[in-house]
């Protein structure tokens, strides 16, 4: 067994943390250290964290917390920190609890259609430990291959096929939770469903790390489905290629994923590692799957086909091979990062619309990406309403951060005024917290850390996130940007 | 107060509102949401304790002896009020009829994606609230998965919303979870909004009983379906004596439903038929003989609101479980079912989805018996790593059965949230676990 690292830190803290983690090896409290824990996916925020503590299970994370507990002093839970809402910057100089070490997979039980893994678990390693058995696990972000499922429940993860599958919180069926005073407590033990009592597991899963630190989780397993068909359909209209989608939703179908992209951003996708070959001169481009029984997916494809056609769609096509629908959603689901090829920066936003609303909407995010003079993206889950303009920016230009910021904001704003909402799946975090008064009143705000007092009454979890600051608004919007100059 | 008292008060504060009284008991039927928040803030003012009422199917699930001052009844609080096609969703007035929005929403072809018991009678409200779910939340889930977002009076008579109108949220927490099946310990729902399914294009029921009475053989062929992948969305498991009340076959007996287009659903029956057992009996329903399958398993157990079931008579009396366990061990449920009826004279009828863990068991017997079959029940269920709670309660076991079964390790937080939200406890008191 390797030596104990000696600890280079007289803070009494750092000392008696790395004692319940068994030493140096498991704590990094050096300022250079640190810096990589500075932000996460939302990298327009920065601050450093006192210390950054690796746990290897349930017990040490309990001793952590109970610690921080007693002494005061502010900590929060991070997995891979891909978050895009900034849930894991640690604002009030946190103890970062990272639980990256907590990766094992701990049971499979395919009979009874259940896993149970822990939190630091890769997302897709979990489909990749059981393919082979035909079986997956359905949530599917974009990030799969590097978020942890602690990190999908604290922020209830969606991706391309929950339109027909569900987000995460319709796959976890058992928590096992580290409560802000270390308590330990279990919610849907072996994965039983219905537990009498108000609904903690459907509260936590969402609530973003701020009511107790997940330790392990049982998720449900799915069959995976006989037969799947992935169409491609390239409109000269957004609005015909909206429209389209309406009437895929309403002809009766369920789409396992139904997802679009503007011309901006094919602009993107076509200059970055995975190009398939979209036409540059159209407007939108649909990426439509269905799955399910053989015998009834030609039916549902007929059908789609018939619909593009009536909203006068260029070009459709069924992909051939397997190979060929892994090109397409490889060039999607890289969609995000693939918006570095053609802008220096970029915001993602997260708002989501009734989808009626989707040309209303679009259009009138293309004004807003005219009045500020940025280029907006669109790259989004269609059939669910859930929207992800990307806003490009340069971040050297002095004042752009804030114009991209301002932008971003004004997009919410129009999901929130057609009936819709400023969040889909990537959480309010830090970044969404003012915009919670487009969607709530402050009586609606209360009700929910009326909540949070009940599991965190000390607020030491990750304090500041996900709501606004009662009567604070002017100070917050402040406090941001001048985090975001320095 | 005496009723005489509290109706003079509440005719002259609450003048709109219809107020009725029987056997010294005073009903209040809100027309509008701002009338339920009126009558909610005068108990909260006057602290009075609040009975909701939906249908009232489920007026025997969670009682206590206690008695509240005034009954809420949604009954005449009804209708859709935003039914969006393109969109598919529907909001609509908790005192709506369950049976009466699904025929609504057919004329769109669509649905919610919950089969409840009782749907004649039961509301949307009361089916939320209970979290009343039945065989095909195999396929659809249950109201966790359909709810998107609620407008509940709270105790203090403000309205608060959770949720929105969109498929797809998680701005802030998801307080919409904490409604549901909350047994109105939290807050009067007013509106709900729900997410639909297209209406299935065809539809076909199998039944396959087992007369050779051999459990696994019947574990053996659920594993092969499950493992398949055919796509039922129920795989319900009755008991002999459950078989036998609906569909007259004194033997365990599988109920698979299968729901989509055409093609798959011939296409599933017939992977089916190669799958069955050589000594199990199959049987192919649709239509019409499927749905009224449905009806009666719908309408099997005791309701609220049956005078038929709340009367008990010579033959005994009646309760009902809710058990829930591992999918699989719902088989280890359904034989304990059948010792019951040698052990304590009682009958049971049974079933239970064993893709969902979930069990429904309606006891009959002497009294005695019946209540002794429940901690069996309940203490089998939980050697299986499960729990059982009783939904209907004759009354002359009232206050002798623990309903809920024992708290939770973690009771302390379900009652820190009734405490901050609820602290005067007003609805519906002790009608949950642990007495909340
Ligand atoms: C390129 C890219 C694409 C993305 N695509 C999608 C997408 O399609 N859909 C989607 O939903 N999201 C997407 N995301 C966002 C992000 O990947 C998800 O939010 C993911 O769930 C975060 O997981 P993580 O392990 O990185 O968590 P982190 O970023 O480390 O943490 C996120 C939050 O969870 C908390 N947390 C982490 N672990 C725990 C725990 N064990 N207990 C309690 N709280 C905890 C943290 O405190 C923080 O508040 C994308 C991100 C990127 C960078």
């Amino acid at each position: 067994m390797a030596a104990v690292k000696a600890i280079k830190s007289k803070d009494k803290h750092i000392q008696q943390l790395a004692a319940i983690v068994g030493g140096g090896r498991s704590i990094l409290y050096q300022k250079e250290d640190l810096l990589a824990y500075d932000c996460d996916g939302f990298t327009i925020h920065k601050h450093l964290p006192k210390a950054v503590v690796f746990p290897k299970d349930t017990q040490e994370v309990a001793a952590l917390v109970k610690y921080c507990h007693e002494h005061d002093l502010p900590f929060l839970a991070r997995g891979a920190g891909t978050g895009l809402s900034g849930g894991a910057i640690p604002l009030n100089e946190e103890v970062i609890i990272s639980m990256v070490r907590m990766k094992r997979l701990l049971s499979v039980d395919m009979e009874n259609r259940r896993a149970v893994v822990e939190p630091g678990f890769v997302n897709l390693k979990l489909t990749n430990s059981i393919s082979d058995k035909g079986y997956y696990y359905a949530p599917d972000p974009s990030s799969q291959y590097c978020c942890t499922i602690g990190g999908n429940v604290a922020e209830n993860a969606g991706g391309a096929h929950c339109l027909k599958y569900g987000v995460t919180t319709n796959h976890i069926l058992g928590l096992e939770v580290v409560m802000p005073n270390g308590d330990i407590i279990e919610i849907g033990k072996d994965g039983v469903a219905d537990e009498p009592g108000y609904d903690l597991l459907g509260l936590i899963t969402g609530s973003e790390g701020t009511l107790g630190i997940v330790t392990k989780i049982v998720v449900r397993i799915l069959k995976n489905p006989e037969a799947k068909q992935t169409v491609l359909a390239y409109f000269d209209k957004v609005s015909d290629g909206s429209q389209a989608v309406s009437d895929i939703i309403s002809s009766g179908i369920v789409p396992a994923a139904l997802e679009m992209m503007d011309k901006t951003a094919i602009e993107g996708v076509e200059a970055a590692a995975f190009p398939v070959g979209h036409p540059k001169d159209i407007d939108a481009v649909l990426l439509i799957e269905v799955d399910g029984i053989s015998a009834g997916i030609d039916e549902q494809i007929d059908e789609i086909l018939k619909v593009c056609r009536n909203r006068n769609v260029r070009e459709v096509k069924v992909a051939q091979d397997e190979a060929e629908r892994g090109r397409w959603w490889a060039n999607r689901k890289t969609g995000f990062g693939a918006m570095g090829a053609i802008s220096p920066d970029y915001l993602v936003q997260d708002g989501v619309i009734p989808r009626s609303k989707l040309p209303v909407v679009l259009d009138r995010i293309n004004q807003i990406s005219n009045e500020s003079g940025l280029r907006i993206a669109n790259i989004f889950h269609a059939g669910d309403g859930n929207l992800h303009p990307l806003v490009l920016f340069d971040a050297r230009v002095p004042g752009e951060i804030e114009k991209a910021l301002e932008a971003g904001s004004a997009c919410l704003k129009v999901c929130a005024d057609v009936g819709g909402t400023i969040t889909g799946e990537h959480g309010v975090g830090i970044e969404k917290r003012e915009e919670m008064r487009f969607v709530f009143t402050e009586e609606e705000i209360a009700a929910q850390t009326d909540v949070r007092e009940v599991f965190n009454p000390k607020n030491l979890l990750n304090a500041g996130k996900l709501f606004p600051s009662p009567g604070r608004c002017v100070e917050v919007k402040k406090e941001m940007k001048a985090s975001v100059t320095s | 107060m005496v009723t005489a008292e509290l109706l003079t008060e509440l005719k002259a504060v609450l003048p709109e509102v219809k107020i009725t009284t029987e056997e010294n008991q005073v009903t209040l039927f809100p027309h509008t949401e701002e009338q339920i928040a009126e009558i909610v803030k005068y108990c909260q003012e006057q602290k009075k304790t609040i009975c909701i009422i939906g249908g009232g199917t489920k007026s025997k699930v969670g009682t206590s002896n206690e008695r509240v001052d005034i009954n809420l009844s949604l009954s005449e609080y009804t209708g859709i009020v935003e039914h969006t096609v393109g969109d598919m969703t529907v909001t609509v007035k908790a005192g709506t009829r369950y049976e009466e929005l699904q025929e609504y929403l057919a004329q769109h072809k669509q649905k919610v994606a919950l089969d409840p018991s009782w749907p004649r009678d039961a509301t949307i409200g009361g089916v939320i609230a209970a979290n009343d779910s039945g065989p095909k939340r195999l396929g659809y889930g249950t109201a966790r998965d359909s709810v998107i977002g609620l407008r509940t009076v709270y105790p203090n008579g403000k309205v608060i919303r959770s949720g929105g109108r969109v498929v797809k949220n998680v701005a802030g927490y998801d307080m919409n979870k904490l409604f549901i099946g909350s047994m109105g310990t939290l807050g009067v729902l007013s509106e709900i909004t729900l997410k639909l399914r297209p209406l299935q294009k065809c539809e076909s029921l199998i039944l396959l009983s087992f007369s050779n009475g051999n459990l696994d053989e019947v574990r053996r062929f659920a594993v092969e379906l499950l493992d398949s992948m055919m796509e039922p969305v129920a795989l319900e498991l009755l008991n002999p004596a459950m078989a036998e009340k609906l569909v007259e076959q004194n033997a365990y007996t599988l109920a698979i439903s299968l729901e989509d287009v055409e093609t798959s659903v011939t296409y599933q029956e017939e992977f089916i038929q190669k799958l069955r057992p050589k000594n199990a009996e199959l049987t192919i329903l649709r239509k019409d003989q499927a749905a009224s399958f449905w009806q009666r398993l719908y309408t099997a157990a005791p309701s609220g609101c049956d005078p038929d079931t709340s009367n008990e008579n010579n033959a005994g009396t009646v309760a009902l479980m809710k058990i829930g366990v591992v999918n699989l061990s719902v088989l280890e449920i359904a034989r304990e079912c059948q010792l019951l009826s040698d052990q304590y004279s009682v009958k049971a009828e049974a079933h239970g989805g064993l893709g969902t863990g979930i069990c429904q068991v309606i006891l009959h017997g002497a009294s005695e018996d019946v209540a002794q079959s429940i901690s069996r029940l309940r203490v089998f269920a939980a050697e299986l790593g499960g729990y059982g709670i009783v939904q209907y309660l004759p009354e002359s076991l009232n206050g002798k059965v623990d309903v809920w079964g024992e708290r939770p390790s973690y009771f302390r937080l379900l009652e820190g949230i009734k405490a901050k939200m609820d602290p005067s406890r007003i609805m519906n008191p002790k009608r949950f676990i642990g007495g909340i």
